[in-house]
């Protein structure tokens, strides 16, 4: 009663006709399922193999500065110089054993001389092999901006970003502390210094400008009065504040708490200057938690900005906000928020814009070998986020929040230019608070936003404000 | 390089491409032949025969030639060499096989026995040319031209 | 075997398109680096071409009658091995490879002619196992043994000639254990005692499987070689469902080789370094460590696409010792899924040849030496064809036919020429 061995033969050959099937699947996925993904994948060399024969294309500042080229050494050899430290996490690096990061990652087709705008030369250069000399790709970033920018925050840590409110062009962006990427693509140091970069506690890596993660202090008040301002809230209405607040019995023992214990009747621009949490979370408690969500989110909180760079989504709370104590927290900029620099820097340039919350992106455009453009980088506003007169409204009193007398924002100001701005103190997990600064200049018709974050400042927003105005005088200058 | 160098070097790659799948699809019609060849083969290059006598409605013709090969399972299940198609046979009903230089058959337990010339088969027993075997309601005469 | 001559002309046939298979290879790999296509350039293929005529006239002068697929299909792999090592080896291995070839012709030639009778295989089947065994011990010996990237499984006269006793020992275990399946398989497919659904045979044919998986475990902790232990069991399990047809069997054994390799991942560091680097390879920790050869292996295949990137013009020297285990990939990345496809069907029409020349044979020790030979070369290729696409964990065995390695070529010639063996038997003893 055995079974004859033909037919275990029979059977054998089917489950390996099978596991031949499934083998092919397998083999299918890698190379037509994935096969974007692992192109694109930062660390692939096939995108970075021309590194060591050719020239790479260049990046270049809004004036034409070099910032990022391939220079070929004494001994023959190509590789790629970056004149700017400061901008060591936007440009980051590329290199044949690490791969390559930042806008080098970002835009390396174009900078191989494979750009979207030019299919037949991408078809030509991966099957006939034919390399056309690369071309360039033109930032935004302005070299006397960004050099304010690392100027005015001197080494501390932190960020700055500065944005276009026309345009979503990004100014400038410094995070601290950076790292040299020269040593990270020079083949004798590489091993080390990639270690030590890693290793580093601090971060250098890190692009805290788009990635950095910080509740954002009185600098959400600009959203709170969006958002109470379009539920009907008065903003020239006097409301009474009496420190210290709570609403009704069942917030326990959570009270909201005035920085200058006040006393008296506030309207919104009053409000801004002495950056009063009693009347905020009164207003955002009128505005709601629904519509303060709906309008952080208008705002771009809680959303990837759509630019080059991976950047963070932020929050406006760990789940929702479902108590009247999170609301109270949330309005005045505490709460579980969690921004970036540069998702405030898009708010500011959102007020400064009318309302129209622009699309943010380092670059402007890709040039070819011969300099000309072959396309221009110009995404359109992302929507409108707020009304054009509550944007005015809003933009006066920040107006008033620089140059009223004792005004906290105080170091931001510029002689002759309307600067509005706001500071902001936010705890921090440890140590001192951190510092931040949003503001935007000039106030009538803004040609530069800019957000500040000093981490574990001595005097918080105060030490931010002077950073904010070095910056922004130096972007209206240009 | 200039291009019509790289143009003539994809049309080698291309002609490598189309002389894989060729050689594949050659292989393969080869494959199916030969296996079509040999159902045939193994019909009529058998080394013995069983030739049905008696049967029934739904079985094999009378007359019909059962292929038997040097090892032979015979029984009503699909996978024996010769198939039975009779509700009186086991699934793995006997043997039939040729060893040094004799045919021999013998009941692979199955329930309703195996009979070979009239009486039951108790074990293993010579067959000779002539033999009658009658497994279920199915009669079959033995019939090898090796002796 | 004296017979008169025959012609062999399907398997001529065969070997034209072999000759055009290698000729265009040779000529796109040379011509995409640039090279001039000198003489020298083509000596390759004119003498892989001769050497299959050889083996063609060899078989037809000596009234073969056996199967005219097989030899053919394992030429035209073997081709495509040849055209990839010219494409991804440094240049002296070129020369090596043919050189090997030419080996396997010869073993091929010596595998047809010795021994006469086949059944001889059968009669001396504990020689065959002690035989086996010791040469698997051959590489552990001081001397002699060489350890080449951590593992133990070289064994080497001077500095040419190297070669790994584990693929001998896989045909030599085949034989063996279709000699003693053949004899107990009536024991083994009926035992008499059950524990629970499982079917466990008489202790004295339970010794000799429990051995047999003792050696593996043993084999892989000694030496290191996680891809023979793999093959072995696995022939081992697939050769006792042959015989048997207790599916049981083989799902017991599955489950216990699953367990053994777990509690060798707890216990030793580099087999669960294995199982971690085949989970996660696209780690931090791993993408430039342990994980690079696969991760690199795997950006080939994502660059293939549908037709590839063309035979010569992708990126495979990325990839560490990409010509021996890896060849699958940079085969992929330069003729694409298309390519590749039409690859593993080559494979799979060469196991059902092997398949059916198996149901065919007149014995069953043939049958199960002719299954057990044709299950070891599809076993290969799929552990490592899948070890490659991240199926399932890589292990060092080489594609059969293509990846760079002499003592895998030479053995795989012997495979087929069994096999062809056991087709000529079947034709004789059938007649016709």
């Amino acid at each position: 009663m055995i079974r004859p061995i033909g037919a275990n033969i029979r059977a054998l050959t089917l489950v390996i006709a099978i596991a031949f099937l499934a083998t092919s699947v397998g083999v299918s996925y890698w190379t037509l399922v994935a096969s974007a993904d692992l192109s694109s994948d930062a660390f692939n060399p096939r995108l970075l193999a021309t590194l060591l024969d050719r020239p790479r294309g260049r990046f270049i500042a809004a004036d034409g500065t070099e910032l990022a080229s391939s220079v070929r050494l004494a001994d023959g050899s190509l590789r790629r110089r970056y004149a700017d430290r400061s901008l060591a996490q936007v440009i980051a690096y590329a290199s044949s054993k690490y791969g390559a990061a930042g806008l080098e990652a970002a835009y390396a087709e174009s900078l191989i001389g494979r750009d979207v705008a030019d299919p037949i030369g991408q078809w030509r250069a991966r099957y006939l092999r034919e390399h056309p000399d690369p071309g360039s790709v033109q930032l935004a970033i302005v070299p006397s901006v960004q050099r304010a920018a690392a100027a005015a925050l001197a080494g501390r840590r932190g960020a700055v970003i500065v944005v276009d409110p026309r345009s979503g062009a990004i100014l400038a962006s410094v995070s601290e502390p950076n790292y040299d990427a020269n040593i990270l693509v020079d083949p004798a140091q590489q091993d080390l210094a990639w270690q030590q970069v890693n290793g580093n506690t601090e971060r250098p890596l890190l692009d805290r400008a788009t990635q950095g993660l910080y509740p954002p202090g009185s600098t959400f008040k600009l959203v709170t009065a969006a958002a109470a301002i379009e539920s009907g809230w008065d903003p020239r209405a006097k409301v009474r504040v009496d420190d210290p607040y709570q609403a009704d019995p069942s917030w326990g023992s959570y009270h909201v708490r005035s920085p200058s214990q006040a006393h008296g009747d506030f309207d919104m621009s009053l409000a801004f200057q002495r950056s009063e949490n009693i009347y905020f979370a009164k207003a955002g408690l009128f505005a709601g938690a629904q519509r303060l969500t709906e309008y952080a989110s208008r705002f771009g909180i809680g959303a990837a900005p759509r630019c080059e760079l991976a950047a963070s989504r932020g929050q406006i709370a760990t789940g929702t906000i479902d108590r009247p104590t999170l609301v109270a927290d949330t309005s005045f900029g505490q709460g579980e928020l969690l921004v970036s620099p540069l998702q405030m820097a898009l708010v500011a340039a959102t007020i400064a814009r009318g309302g129209s919350l622009p699309t943010p992106h380092y670059a402007s455009a890709v040039l070819d070998a011969r300099g000309d453009p072959l396309r221009l980088v110009e995404p359109g506003a992302a929507g409108q986020a707020i009304r054009p007169d509550t944007a005015a409204t809003i933009a006066a009193a920040l107006v008033a929040a620089v140059e009223a007398p004792g005004a906290f924002a105080s170091g931001a100001r510029i002689p002759g230019v309307h600067v509005a701005g706001k500071t902001g103190t936010a705890e921090a997990p440890s140590g001192a608070p951190h510092g931040w600064f949003v503001g935007f200049a000039p106030a009538e018709n803004a040609t530069a936003a800019v957000a500040v974050i000093i981490e574990n400042a001595a005097r918080g927003g105060e030490d931010a404000a002077p950073v904010g105005g070095a910056v922004l005088r130096a972007a209206i200058g240009r | 390089m200039e291009v019509p160098y790289q143009v003539a070097l994809w049309g080698v790659r291309l002609a490598f491409l189309l002389v894989l799948y060729l050689f594949l699809i050659r292989a393969f019609a080869s494959l199916w032949r030969s296996l079509r060849v040999e159902t045939e083969l193994a019909a009529r290059n058998a080394l013995a025969y069983l030739i049905v006598q008696r049967t029934h409605a739904t079985g094999p013709h009378v007359g019909e030639r059962l292929p038997l090969r040097a090892v032979s399972a015979v029984g009503r299940d699909a996978a024996n060499d010769v198939v039975i198609n009779d509700e009186a046979a086991s699934a793995r009903h006997a043997l039939i096989e040729l060893t040094e230089g004799s045919w021999w058959i013998q009941d692979e337990g199955s329930t309703n026995g195996t009979v070979l010339n009239g009486s039951r088969l108790a074990r293993r027993e010579r067959l000779h040319d002539g033999d009658v075997v009658e497994i279920g309601r199915i009669g079959m005469r033995f019939e090898a031209f090796r002796a | 075997m004296r017979a008169r001559p025959v012609f062999r002309g399907t398997e001529l046939g065969h070997l034209v398109w072999v000759a055009l298979l290698v000729g265009l290879g040779f000529v796109a790999v040379v011509g995409s680096e640039r090279e001039q296509l000198t003489a020298a350039a083509l000596a390759v293929p004119v003498a892989f071409v001769g050497i299959a005529l050889a083996l063609h006239f060899f078989l037809a002068f000596r009234g073969f009658r056996g199967d005219e697929l097989l030899l053919p299909l394992a030429l035209g792999l073997a081709a495509i091995g040849l055209v990839l090592v010219q494409r991804l080896a440094p240049a002296h291995l070129l020369p090596q490879q043919l050189t090997w070839a030419i080996i396997g012709g010869g073993a091929f030639v010596a595998a047809i002619l010795v021994p006469r009778d086949l059944s001889v295989l059968s009669r001396y089947k504990y020689t065959w196992a002690l035989a086996g065994i010791a040469l698997l011990a051959l590489p552990v010996l001081p001397g002699i043994g060489r350890e080449i990237n951590g593992a133990r499984i070289w064994v080497g006269f001077g500095e040419l000639l190297s070669f790994q006793p584990a693929e001998a020992v896989k045909v030599i275990l085949v034989i063996f254990f279709a000699a003693y399946l053949e004899e107990h398989r009536e024991l083994l497919a009926r035992p008499p005692r059950r524990i629970g659904p499982v079917p466990i045979p008489p202790p004295p044919y339970l010794i000799p499987i429990l051995l047999m998986w003792a050696l593996a475990m043993g084999v892989m902790i000694l030496q290191k070689d996680l891809g023979a232990t793999l093959i072995f069991f696995g022939i081992f399990l697939a050769m006792l469902y042959l015989a048997t047809g207790r599916a049981a069997y083989s799902v017991a054994g599955i489950l216990m080789l699953i367990a053994g390799g777990w509690a060798a991942s707890r216990v030793f560091e580099h087999v669960n370094a294995r199982i971690v680097t085949w989970l996660a390879p696209f780690s931090d920790e791993l993408r430039f460590g342990a994980g690079y050869q696969l991760v690199q292996g795997l950006f080939a295949l994502g660059n293939a696409g549908l037709l590839g990137a063309g035979l010569g013009n992708g990126m495979p020297e990325r990839i560490p010792v990409v010509w021996s285990d890896f060849v699958f990939t940079a085969f992929t990345e330069e003729v694409g899924f298309v390519g590749a496809l039409a690859l593993l069907a080559l494979y799979l029409v060469l196991v059902f040849r092997g398949m059916a020349i198996a149901m065919r044979a007149p014995t069953p020790f043939l049958q199960l030496v002719a299954g057990g030979l044709s299950f070891a070369l599809a076993f290969q290729t799929l552990v490592i064809v899948a070890g490659n696409a991240k199926l399932i964990p890589l292990t060092g065995v080489t594609l059969p036919f293509l990846s760079y390695g002499g003592s895998s070529l030479v053995t795989n010639f012997v495979i087929v020429a069994l096999l062809l063996r056991i087709s000529d038997v079947t034709m004789r003893v059938r007649g016709g």
